[in-house]
């Protein structure tokens, strides 16, 4: 029923001499939420910079809706419908809540510097639906009421809500999350889980990146685990906690 | 609830007030004297708007604005005198290749950020200075080109200040009121989330490294149209005009309106202007030294810029007008 939306092919990735990933095939099925994890080093931020187009890889390849992304920049990613969030979020300071959200209406809008100078209508009507559907994202994520503060006044968990908002703002059909529970208190967590279903629910791809097995179990349909660059499982969250691999790499047998 | 709807259109109301007192400014019987004065503040307004676009907003720094600002006077001044070619057309001709020669430069230099930036438009400006400069038989070298016609409409020549004055403002708030559109919109953002975050931006689908080359094109454009109008204003121009220093004064007057805001361009721009061409005068050669003892102050106290700052005051006051007059 559900096909893969996304899939990597052997994708390795070096940084001169050391190789960060090495052969990872991947498939994310569509409208799922998909984990990674993996202890520290595993290469779970690289594989999703190299999704994201932060970096190209240096063996493999990407498939996006089937088609290679090569060196597509993430630009045009973002267009093509991938969005993601970052691990130190990375709002925008000089702008509201709301600008912001604003900001990420940009691959869904089209009048330019011309139509802008001019205040020709078609800009006029399109700021109009720009405007409506920032608040329409702003308030799924709970911050309609705070839309006109600046968006680093805000603490760190609405601040991570607030880029989420932008995110879905660009009306994605692959949505990465680098680490969304980093810095959140228990509270915060159950919040951004309940969120995230929510996301889940309206036809989005999600893969998360987390270091929390707490809030991957609760949530993902399946689970990805790397580590040293490579997959080394892959199944539901319960089968994956069985593993012998997965307990012997976030154990550290080979530490003895 | 009346008194609140006055209140809202205060703004409005300043607008309308500023906008009669720039129409009275050139009256003999008003701030006539004056009018040359006006004049360069609005030329330099336009240079000074398209760096608050470059670099109040997008956050790219330019120290060679001057650079453009020259092309400018000199494509008009060689164009229209050398060649006799009606100066409009010479003024449009200048805003085009500056444009697009910004465009080739723009493209190779935004692979760099910050500092180097800073210094390989630097470099940029001095190139332009001694091109200026030696390019004699084009330039007519140091001592620059004199004899260049005023622009004129249908047998109307803009031949004295007093008519300059009008045209010059045309100008420089049309460009005023157009950039303030594209700030309010979607490139608006666009730039502002650039200056917020290159990594963010680009992951909202926004293409950085194009809305870099056009901000700084526009900023060319701007700074050629000012030029054109500065050579046609006073007739004759010479490199003195575009060194390194011009371009830095660019960049303290962005830094005084305070770099995001537009309408603080005229207002950085013309304290700049009256400071170092009137009220510093009298104090002979200490005027540079006190011009930087004031510059100090400026960025100790605001340094969100003087325009901003006094805009917040004003608005604090507003509120606490508005807290006293509900009575409670």
């Amino acid at each position: 029923m559900n096909q893969a939306i996304l899939t990597t092919h052997s994708l390795s990735k070096a940084f001169g001499g050391l190789v960060a990933l090495n052969g990872v095939d991947l498939s994310v099925e569509s409208r799922r939420i998909t984990a990674v994890i993996g202890p520290n080093g595993a290469g779970k931020t690289t594989l999703f910079n190299l999704i994201a187009g932060a970096y190209w890889p240096s063996d493999g390849e990407i498939r996006f809706k089937g088609q290679v992304l090569g060196k597509t920049p993430p630009h045009k990613r973002a267009a093509m419908g991938i969005a993601r969030t970052f691990q130190n979020v990375l709002l925008f300071g000089n702008m509201t809540a709301l600008e912001n959200v604003m900001a990420g209406q940009h691959p869904r809008s089209q009048y330019g510097l011309f139509e802008a100078a001019l205040r020709l209508p078609q800009a006029h009507r399109q700021e109009e639906t720009i405007t409506l559907n920032a608040m329409k994202y702003l308030n799924l994520v709970g911050l309609g009421m705070h839309a006109h503060q600046n968006a680093l006044s805000l603490p760190l968990g609405q601040q991570k809500l607030l880029a989420i908002a932008r995110a879905l703002a660009t009306q994605p059909e692959l949505l990465l999350m680098d680490e969304p529970g980093a810095g959140l208190n228990t509270l915060e967590k159950r919040e951004l889980s309940d969120l995230i279903r929510r996301i889940a629910e309206m036809d989005i791809t999600l893969v998360l990146v987390e270091h929390d097995m707490d809030l991957v179990m609760g949530l993902a349909d399946r689970v990805v685990v790397l580590d040293s660059g490579q997959k080394i499982a892959e199944g539901t969250a319960s089968e994956v906690q069985r593993d012998p691999k997965v307990i012997s790499a976030y154990l550290g047998e080979d530490l003895d | 609830m009346m008194l609140a709807r006055v209140r809202d259109r205060w703004p409005y109301l300043i607008a309308v007030v500023l906008l009669l007192l720039l129409v009275l400014v050139p009256f003999k019987w008003f701030l006539g004297q004056y009018t040359g004065l006006m004049v360069f503040i609005g030329i330099n307004t336009m240079v000074t708007v398209g760096l608050c676009l470059l670099l109040g907003y997008t956050g790219q720094v330019s120290l060679g604005q001057a650079a453009f600002y020259g092309l400018g006077a000199y494509f008009s001044a060689v164009l229209s005198k050398t060649h006799g070619i009606n100066p409009w057309l010479a003024m449009l001709t200048g805003a085009v290749a500056t444009g697009a020669f910004a465009y080739i430069i723009g493209y190779l230099i935004f692979r760099l950020k910050g500092n180097y930036l800073a210094m390989a438009t630097l470099g940029l400006g001095i190139i332009m200075y001694i091109l200026f400069r030696e390019l004699s038989q084009f330039t007519g070298g140091p001592d620059g080109m004199a004899g260049i016609p005023p622009l004129s409409i249908a047998g109307f020549t803009f031949n004295t200040n007093f008519k300059r004055y009008f045209l010059v403002w045309f100008f420089c708030l049309a460009i005023l009121l157009l950039s303030q559109n594209i700030v309010r919109s979607r490139t608006g953002r666009a730039l502002r989330a650039i200056h917020g975050s290159e990594a963010a931006a680009e992951s909202l689908g926004i293409n950085v490294d194009q809305f870099k080359v056009k901000v700084f094109v526009m900023s060319a454009v701007y700074a050629s149209l000012a030029g054109s109008l500065f050579a046609h204003h006073v007739g004759h121009v010479s490199p003195s005009s575009f060194t390194f220093l011009a371009s830095v004064e660019v960049v303290v007057m962005a830094v005084v309106g305070g770099l995001a805001s537009i309408w603080g361009a005229i207002f950085g721009t013309a304290t700049v202007r009256i400071l170092s061409d009137e009220l510093l005068l009298q104090f002979g050669e200490w005027d540079i030294i006190i011009f930087g003892l004031l510059l100090m102050l400026v960025m100790i106290f605001t340094p969100q810029g003087l325009f901003v700052w006094l805009r917040e005051r004003w608005e604090r006051w507003r509120l606490r007008l508005a807290q006293g007059g509900t009575g409670t």
